[in-house]
């Protein structure tokens, strides 16, 4: 009985090996690892997987989740390393340096013959911000820039007028001190992504962050934040948490919870946070532009989020390139780019996205969506604006964070965090230029 | 021995598969991070630039590293001591003979089951400087309510208490088991010679504890010291501004967040240098008071 067990088994086994040949003949299978959580995650497997895969039955796309955004770019690393990468990973965009310097990518425009997308349709400082020396690197796709979010109910009983949220930093000052003298809540402000914020602060009011045209005209060598705007700019937020004005919520998303509790009045945010936060707030939530530091010049603010970046592996078949393709052109269509859009906040990337959604009067509906396109589009195109590409970001990311925690508990001056943390940032683009030659 | 084995080769065949472990996972993985920690390393293309031991010189002249050690040492001392002593008092307690005992005793054990990821969410739940439990206790009670995101000291109360906590069924079960152990005819030999409870345990019951206790000393030593990643990845991520910054979290952030794989495993080698000579220290010199009955 036993024998005859094994001799079907193996049989079976024999079977499958034979079959597996012929299924592999069935559609092109292509990964694209993401880091898309929360309600960006239907959004990307269900609405765009699927969707593609419908479109195309030749071929197969299958997302998969790797955690955060520095997780991802770890973990693609490592593949790269044994050999066997994904064919798309999402890198975030301070991930952009690295990613060129890899040898390990395909740039998008080596990729793509001419014509087959029109790249000149995308949102111009997207397009820019991806673009390095003339040369495409990575297919633009979640696209975001940091917007002020307000709770409204909070200024109506603070006796604010909740249509006519804060300009500039005087005024958001003064708001606040309303706010929690009438008891409204207990904090006026709160950063998601502190550091970004800062980094957003030196793009929007036209101030580089980094030497060599903020790391666009050569590999940066020196970061500027140490500067007397960076000083000035860390002096009037250390103020703004010494007198209780911030409450600083830790990082990334975070402190999204202080603001959607209805803690703290305000909240400077990425856009990709607008479904989650609409969803999530017991209260009418405004959208408003950063606001300025009064008498600095006017830049623009600057593009976070992240691209997709196509992997070689130990080298790609012309199908698996053609899917590739394909799936890049999917993600183009003003229908898909639009309903992305919808599903997160993220900027619709191209203007026939754009034009679909104003016939369909969704700006109208959903004026919260609008803030952040418009406040990209105003301002000067300047080195300073385009975005800052630093080697080793990530790490330099870190520092700055930790710079700010040490401005906000009081561990340092704001003037001797400024200088400590850009010695840090300066060693680490040594080094990092060293590894990369 | 001669002759329990009808041939030379069977017992290298039964060792093997623990040498070929040790080997694949152990001595291979250490003689590459002692290389990598003398190299610059490309994380892409693998490529090594040899530079001797300029890591070490670079992370024991940095102060980033000096202060991680320092944070480390704090926190571990405070861990184990929090840890240890409460779990002394909790064994003692659960040791009496109460109705439900048996509830009481698998509520102590429980938080051990717990994993890092899930024991540090409910910590940082607690503490939310916004929303939290304990945030808004202590606002309706005491009027004030510290914000540890903004409070270096606190951010590593929070993490020492939380880190405490997760020991503390470990070590409660071990403290009952040698409070079990210990023969209650001495005791109340003890009580009869007219000692108060509290001599009676100085002077009799914690002697006959001290192999359990020196076991738990160095064990929870190495829990605080290198396995506490998960709890401070998910609580703090090391700060606010490095304040919770222990050792193994640093090396995290170099190797797998900033990819300096160079100078992360010249921290991994430092760190294995520092668990050998603390596991002898204690041998040597704690493991002398040790009274094995």
């Amino acid at each position: 009985m036993r024998w005859r067990c094994a001799a079907v088994m193996l049989v079976a086994v024999l079977a499958l090996a034979l079959v597996g040949p012929v299924r592999a003949q069935g559609p092109v299978k292509i990964t694209l690892w993401h880091a898309m959580g929360g309600a960006r995650y239907e959004a990307i497997t269900k609405g765009i997987a699927e969707g593609f895969n419908r479109a195309y039955p030749n071929y197969t796309l299958e997302p998969l989740f790797t955690g955060s955004y520095a997780e991802t770019l770890t973990k693609g690393i490592a593949a790269i390393r044994a050999g066997n990468p994904p064919h798309i990973v999402q890198v975030y965009e301070v991930g952009t340096q690295t990613m060129i310097d890899s040898g390990a990518i395909i740039p998008v425009t080596d990729m793509v013959k001419p014509g087959e997308i029109n790249f000149a349709e995308y949102i111009d400082p997207i397009l820019k911000y991806y673009t390095v020396r003339g040369k495409l690197y990575s297919m633009p796709f979640n696209s975001s820039t940091a917007i002020l979010y307000y709770n409204k109910d909070v200024f109506r009983r603070a006796g604010l007028d909740p249509e006519r949220p804060p300009q500039t930093f005087d005024e958001l000052e003064q708001m606040g001190r309303q706010i929690i003298r009438s008891g409204a809540a207990r904090g006026a402000v709160t950063f998601g992504w502190p550091a970004w914020i800062f980094e957003q602060m030196f793009a929007y009011h036209n101030k580089a962050y980094a030497n060599n045209e903020n790391g666009r005209a050569g590999r940066a060598t020196k970061v500027l934040f140490d500067q007397p705007f960076g000083v000035y700019l860390a002096s009037r937020w250390a103020a703004w948490a010494k007198e209780g004005l911030l409450i600083y919520g830790g990082r990334e998303y975070a402190p999204n919870r202080a603001f959607l509790a209805g803690e703290v009045a305000m909240l400077m945010q990425s856009t990709s946070q607008v479904s989650t936060i609409q969803q999530g707030a017991k209260f009418a939530v405004g959208t408003a532009f950063l606001p300025r530091i009064p008498g600095q010049p006017r830049g623009k603010s600057v593009i976070g989020g992240a691209s997709l970046w196509v992997l070689k592996g130990r080298g790609r078949s012309q199908a698996e390139l053609d899917a590739i393709v394909a799936f890049f052109k999917y993600l183009n269509q003003a229908a898909q780019t639009a309903q992305w859009h919808k599903d997160t906040g993220y900027f619709p990337a191209t203007q026939s996205a754009v034009k679909l959604l104003e016939a369909e009067g969704w700006f109208t509906k959903n004026p919260n969506f609008l803030t952040a396109f418009r406040q990209i589009q105003v301002g000067p195109d300047t080195g300073a604006t385009r975005g800052v590409l630093l080697g080793n970001f990530v790490q330099i990311r870190d520092i700055t964070d930790t710079m700010l925690e040490r401005i906000f508990s009081g561990r340092m001056t704001p003037a001797e965090a400024v200088r400590v943390s850009a010695e840090e940032a300066n060693k680490v683009l040594e080094e990092y230029n060293q590894t990369y030659k | 021995m001669e002759g329990r084995y009808p041939d030379r080769v069977l017992p290298y065949v039964l060792v093997a598969p623990s040498v070929i472990i040790v080997l694949l996972f152990l001595l291979i993985p250490s003689g590459e991070a002692l290389w990598q920690s003398l190299s610059r390393i490309n994380p892409f293309s693998g490529q090594a630039t040899f530079l001797g031991i300029r890591n070490f010189v670079v992370l024991l002249a940095s102060e980033e590293y000096r202060h991680s050690a320092g944070v480390s040492v704090v926190f571990t001392a405070a861990t184990v001591v929090l840890s240890l002593s409460t779990a002394l008092a909790m064994a003692l307690l659960a040791n009496q003979r109460l109705h439900g005992i048996g509830i009481y005793r698998v509520a102590l054990i429980w938080p051990y089951a717990l994993s890092p990821a899930v024991a540090g969410t409910i910590w940082a739940l607690l503490f939310e400087p916004s929303t939290g439990v304990v945030t808004y206790l202590l606002r309706e009670t005491v009027g004030v309510a510290p914000n540890w995101m903004m409070s270096g000291r606190l951010a590593l109360l929070v993490v020492v208490v939380a880190a405490a906590w997760k020991l503390l069924g470990y070590n409660v079960v071990f403290f009952l088991a040698g409070l079990q152990a210990v023969p209650e005819e001495l005791t109340e030999a003890a009580a009869v010679d007219g000692a108060p409870p509290w001599r009676r345990f100085w002077a009799v019951t914690f002697p006959l504890l001290s192999p359990v206790t020196f076991f738990l000393l160095i064990t929870n030593s190495l829990y605080a010291f290198f396995e506490v990643f998960g709890l401070i990845d998910v609580l703090t991520q090391g700060g606010p501004a490095r304040a919770t910054d222990v050792l193994v979290y640093k090396l995290y952030r170099d190797g797998f967040v900033s990819i300096n794989w160079g100078l992360a495993s010249a921290q991994s080698v430092l760190l294995f240098v520092l668990v050998a000579a603390l596991t002898i220290f204690q041998f040597r010199y704690a493991g002398r008071r040790v009274f094995y009955s």
